[in-house]
C-alpha cells in the first residue's frame, strides 16, 4: 500500500524513525513525541475522513496512537512502521463504526433504496467535472457518502490501500470492495455535479 | 541521534547541571546580562532547534511576547524583577521549556518575569501566564495560550490550531487565516477581526463577542455567550447559513437572509435562521440572555 | 460495445487514476462516446484529487497532551529515561505561598471539575426525562448531593487525567450523586468553599478574583436552572445550562492548572 514508506527521518530531532522506535521502547517521552509528530497528520486525516467528525476523529487518533505505543516493544520491523500504524488506525476506526452499528460495508440493496443522491433531474446533466475539484467540496461530498461507501473510498482512493487489503480489513470480498469503490465514485460525481449546479444557480 | 539536555539557571548566572547519557549535540547557548539596579536582571537564552519545534513558556506573573524569528533558533529574553524569582529552562530534543520559578516570599511585583521570545514561525507554542499580557504575532505553528487575568493578543497567524483559554482576560485575534480556532473564557470579551478557517469556536460566559470578518473558508463558526452580547459584522457578499438565537435577549440582522424552516424561525425577535449568498459557511450565534446583532458592513 | 457494457465492466477495469489501459474495444467506445468519455475522465479526476486529502488535517495540540498523560499513567514513559535526576528542577512554577500541602489539596479540584460537568449533565438529563416532576420539585428527590467533599488523600493519584475526559456517568466521583445545590442555593456550597480555600494559596487578590468569577458562574447556573424549570421543553435553554456548568468546570480547571 502507498502508506508503507520506508524509514523516515524527523529533521527536527535529527533522528531516524528507527532510532525513535528504539528509544520509545526504552520509554523516552521525546521519542514517542517524534513518532507522534511524524504520523499525526496522516492518522488524524484518515480518522476524520472516515467519521467526518473532528472531535470523534481526535479520540480515534488518540486511541490508535495509544494502541501502537502500548505494543511498540513488539515491533520488530518486519513491515514498515507507517503500514503498521495505519492498519491499526483503520482497525480502531472500523471497530468504532461497528460499535455504533454503522455498516463498514454497504448493504447495497438497502442503500440503493434509501439513497438520497441527487438525480439528473436536478438539472445537472450539462455540468461536467472538468479541470480540478475544490478540496472543500470534495470533502463535503465524501462526508455525504453512506458510511460503507465512504470506508472503501477513503481506504482506496485517499489512503492508497489495495482492494485485497481492504477486503481483509473490512471483511468483504475483493469484488465487493471494487464494486463499492466504483459506486462511491459515481455518487461523488453526482454530488459534485449537483454542488456545481447549485453554486452556478446561486452565484 | 537524539540528545537531551537540561540546564537550570539561577539568577546569578547559568548553571548547567547535566548532560544526558546520549551524546549531546544540541547547542544551548545562554548568556546572562545582569543589571545591578534594583535587583532587576535581564537574561538571554538561545536554543538551536529544527523545523516544527515545540516551545513552552510558563510564568505566574509577567508578560510574554512571542514573535517570528529565524527558522533554526529560539531566543528568549527574560526580565526578572527581583531576586525572588528564577528562570528554569530545559531543552529536550526539539522541545524548549521555559518557566518562572517563584521563591518563598515572591509576590505579584517581585515574582514578575517579562519574556520576549523569538521562535521559528512553524514552531508549536504553548504559553501560560496568570496576569499576562500574552501576545503572539506572525506564526503558523499550533498555538495554545492560557491565562487567568491575562490580556491575550494574537495577530497574523495562519494554517494552525489556535486554542485560547482565560478566566476574565480579554482575547483579541486579528488576521487569522485557515485557523482551527477554539476560544473559551469565563467573563472576558472576545474580539475577532478577519478570522477565518474551517473551525472557529468562541465562548464567553459574561463577556461579549465581536466578530468583524467575512465568515469565509466554508467553515463552521460558533459563538456562544451566557449574558454577553454578540455582534458580528460581515460584508454584503457574505456566503453563509446563519442560525441565531438568544433565549432571553433580542436578535437583529440587517442582512436580507433567505429564511429556512426551523424551530428557531418561529420566534420572531429572539431567533432567525437564513442563508446569505451561496451559504458556504455555517454560522451559529447563541446566547442565553445577551443581545445578538448581525450587521452588514 | 455499448454504454451499458462500459458501465458493467468499468469497476473491474478502472482501479486507479493512472490506469489508462483499457481493452481496445472499450477504449474505442469511450473515445467515440462523449457521455462515457466524460464519465471516465470524471472518475479519474475524483480518484486523483482524493489522494490530495491524505494527511491534510492536523489534530489539535490537546491530542498529544492526552496521549502523553496516558502513557505516563500507564508507565510507558519512563521518567528516568526522559528526565534528569533530581539535581535539575522541573520548570514548574510554584505558588509564592506554597506549602507542601497545597499539592495534594489541589488534586481535589480535578474530580471536582469533572463532577461539576457531571452535575450539569445529571441536572439536564433529569429535567429532560421528568420535566413535570422537576417543575413541581426543583430539587430532585435523589440521595443527597454532593459534589466531592472528599478529603484529599482519598482522591486517586491519577485524578488530573479525569479532567480531560467527559464524565462517563452522572454520579460524579466516588459514586455519589452529584449536587444540584449549586444551581439552586445562593449560599456557597461546601465544594465552592473548599475551592476558594484551595485557590487562596495563590494570594488574596487571586482568591478575590476567583471568588467573583465563581459567584458569576453560579448566578448564571441558577438563572438558567430557574428558566429551565419554568420551560422544561426548551432544548436551547438546557444547552445553555450545560454551557454554564462547563464554564464552572473551566474555572476549576484554570485553578487546577495554576496550582499544580
Amino acid at each position: 500500500m502507498a502508506a508503507g514508506k520506508g524509514d523516515l527521518t524527523d529533521p527536527k530531532q535529527g533522528i531516524t524513525e528507527a532510532e525513535a522506535i528504539e528509544q520509545a521502547k526504552r520509554g523516552h517521552e521525546a521519542a514517542f513525541e517524534v513518532l507522534y509528530h511524524l504520523h499525526k497528520r496522516r492518522v488524524y486525516s484518515l480518522c476524520l475522513r472516515m467519521v467526518s467528525n473532528p472531535a470523534q476523529a481526535e479520540d480515534l487518533a488518540q486511541e490508535a496512537f495509544l494502541q501502537l505505543f502500548r505494543k511498540i516493544s513488539t515491533f520488530r520491523g518486519e513491515s514498515a512502521f507507517s503500514t503498521w500504524l495505519h492498519r491499526m488506525t483503520v482497525n480502531v476506526v472500523l471497530m468504532q463504526l461497528r460499535k455504533k452499528g454503522l455498516p463498514v460495508v454497504s448493504l447495497e440493496e438497502t442503500l440503493e433504496a434509501e439513497d438520497e443522491a441527487p438525480r439528473k433531474e436536478f438539472g445537472t446533466r450539462d455540468v461536467k467535472l472538468t479541470g480540478s475539484i475544490d478540496r472543500l467540496q470534495l470533502q463535503r461530498a465524501i462526508d455525504r457518502l453512506p458510511p460503507g461507501y465512504r470506508t472503501v473510498f477513503v481506504l482506496h482512493d485517499v489512503e492508497g490501500f489495495e482492494h485485497n487489503e481492504i477486503a481483509q480489513m473490512v471483511g468483504c470480498s475483493i469484488g465487493n470492495s471494487k464494486s463499492q469503490l466504483h459506486k462511491a465514485r459515481l455518487k461523488l460525481r453526482e454530488y459534485l455535479k449537483f454542488m456545481r449546479a447549485e453554486k452556478a444557480k446561486t452565484g | 541521534m537524539a540528545s537531551f539536555r537540561k540546564a537550570s539557571v539561577r539568577q546569578a548566572g547559568i548553571q548547567q547541571t547535566s548532560i544526558h547519557n546520549t551524546a549531546a549535540v544540541t547547542l544551548v547557548l545562554a548568556t546572562c546580562l545582569t543589571s545591578a539596579a534594583f535587583a532587576e536582571s535581564k537574561k538571554e537564552y538561545r536554543f538551536a532547534v529544527g523545523p516544527n519545534a515545540i516551545v513552552s513558556v510558563d510564568t505566574q506573573y509577567g508578560a510574554i511576547s512571542v514573535k517570528s524569528g529565524s527558522g533554526d533558533r529560539v531566543i528568549v529574553t527574560a526580565t526578572l524583577k527581583s531576586d525572588n524569582v528564577e528562570v528554569d529552562q530545559q531543552q529536550s530534543g526539539n522541545r524548549v521549556e521555559i518557566a518562572s520559578h517563584l521563591l518563598q516570599g515572591a509576590n505579584e511585583q517581585t515574582g514578575r518575569v517579562d519574556y520576549e521570545v523569538l521562535i521559528p514561525p512553524d514552531a508549536t507554542l504553548n504559553l501560560h501566564s496568570s496576569i499576562g499580557p500574552l501576545s503572539v504575532e506572525q506564526l503558523h505553528g499550533d498555538l495554545t495560550l492560557e491565562g487567568t487575568d491575562a490580556v491575550v493578543n494574537i495577530s497574523n497567524v495562519e494554517n494552525c490550531h489556535v486554542h485560547v483559554r482565560t478566566m476574565r482576560g480579554p482575547i483579541t485575534l486579528a488576521g487569522v487565516r485557515n485557523g482551527h480556532v477554539e476560544i473559551a473564557t469565563i467573563s472576558g470579551d472576545i474580539h475577532l477581526k478577519s478570522v477565518t478557517g474551517p473551525l472557529v469556536l468562541a465562548s464567553s460566559g459574561g463577556g461579549r463577542i465581536f466578530y468583524d470578518g467575512d465568515f469565509g473558508a466554508g467553515g463552521d463558526y460558533k459563538f456562544t455567550t451566557h449574558t454577553g452580547d454578540i455582534e458580528a459584522l460581515a460584508p454584503a457578499d457574505v456566503s453563509a447559513e446563519f442560525r441565531v438565537h438568544s433565549v432571553l435577549g433580542r436578535v437583529h440582522t440587517d442582512f436580507p437572509l433567505l429564511p429556512h424552516h426551523s424551530r428557531y424561525s418561529m420566534k420572531a425577535g429572539s431567533s432567525f435562521v437564513g442563508t446569505a449568498g451561496k451559504a458556504e459557511s455555517a454560522v451559529v450565534l447563541r446566547s442565553f440572555s445577551g443581545r445578538i446583532r448581525l450587521k452588514q458592513r | 460495445m455499448t454504454c451499458s457494457d462500459v458501465e458493467r465492466v468499468l469497476p473491474e477495469l478502472f482501479d486507479d487514476a493512472s490506469d489508462d489501459t483499457f481493452p481496445p474495444d472499450l477504449d474505442a467506445h469511450v473515445k467515440s462516446c462523449p457521455a462515457c468519455s466524460d464519465l471516465v475522465s470524471d472518475l479519474k479526476l475524483i480518484a486523483s484529487e482524493a489522494r490530495q486529502l491524505a494527511a491534510t488535517e492536523g489534530p489539535a495540540p490537546r491530542v498529544w497532551v492526552r496521549i502523553a498523560a496516558e502513557l505516563r499513567a500507564e508507565g510507558l514513559i519512563s521518567d528516568s529515561a526522559t528526565r534528569e535526576p533530581k539535581s535539575a528542577p522541573r520548570p514548574t512554577p510554584v505558588p509564592a505561598s506554597g506549602s507542601p500541602r497545597w499539592r495534594w489539596r489541589a488534586l481535589w479540584l480535578a474530580p471536582a471539575a469533572a463532577a461539576v460537568l457531571a452535575a450539569g449533565a445529571y441536572v439536564i438529563s433529569y429535567k429532560q426525562v421528568v420535566p413535570q416532576v422537576a417543575q413541581q420539585a426543583p430539587t430532585p428527590q435523589a440521595p443527597a448531593p454532593v459534589i466531592p467533599t472528599a478529603t484529599p488523600p482519598s482522591v486517586p493519584a491519577t485524578a488530573p487525567q479525569q479532567v480531560a475526559k467527559k464524565p462517563a456517568n452522572p454520579t460524579g466521583v466516588n459514586g455519589r450523586v452529584p449536587a444540584v445545590e449549586a444551581a439552586v442555593e445562593p449560599e456557597p456550597s461546601a465544594e465552592d468553599q473548599q475551592f476558594l480555600s484551595v485557590v487562596s494559596t495563590l494570594g488574596p487578590s487571586m482568591r478575590a478574583t476567583y471568588e467573583s468569577q465563581l459567584n458569576a458562574v453560579n448566578a448564571d447556573i441558577r438563572e438558567t436552572q430557574a428558566y429551565v424549570d419554568r420551560n422544561p421543553g426548551d432544548a436551547d435553554a438546557r444547552q445553555h445550562l450545560m454551557d454554564a456548568f462547563q464554564q464552572k468546570a473551566l474555572l476549576y480547571q484554570i485553578a487546577l492548572d495554576r496550582i499544580q
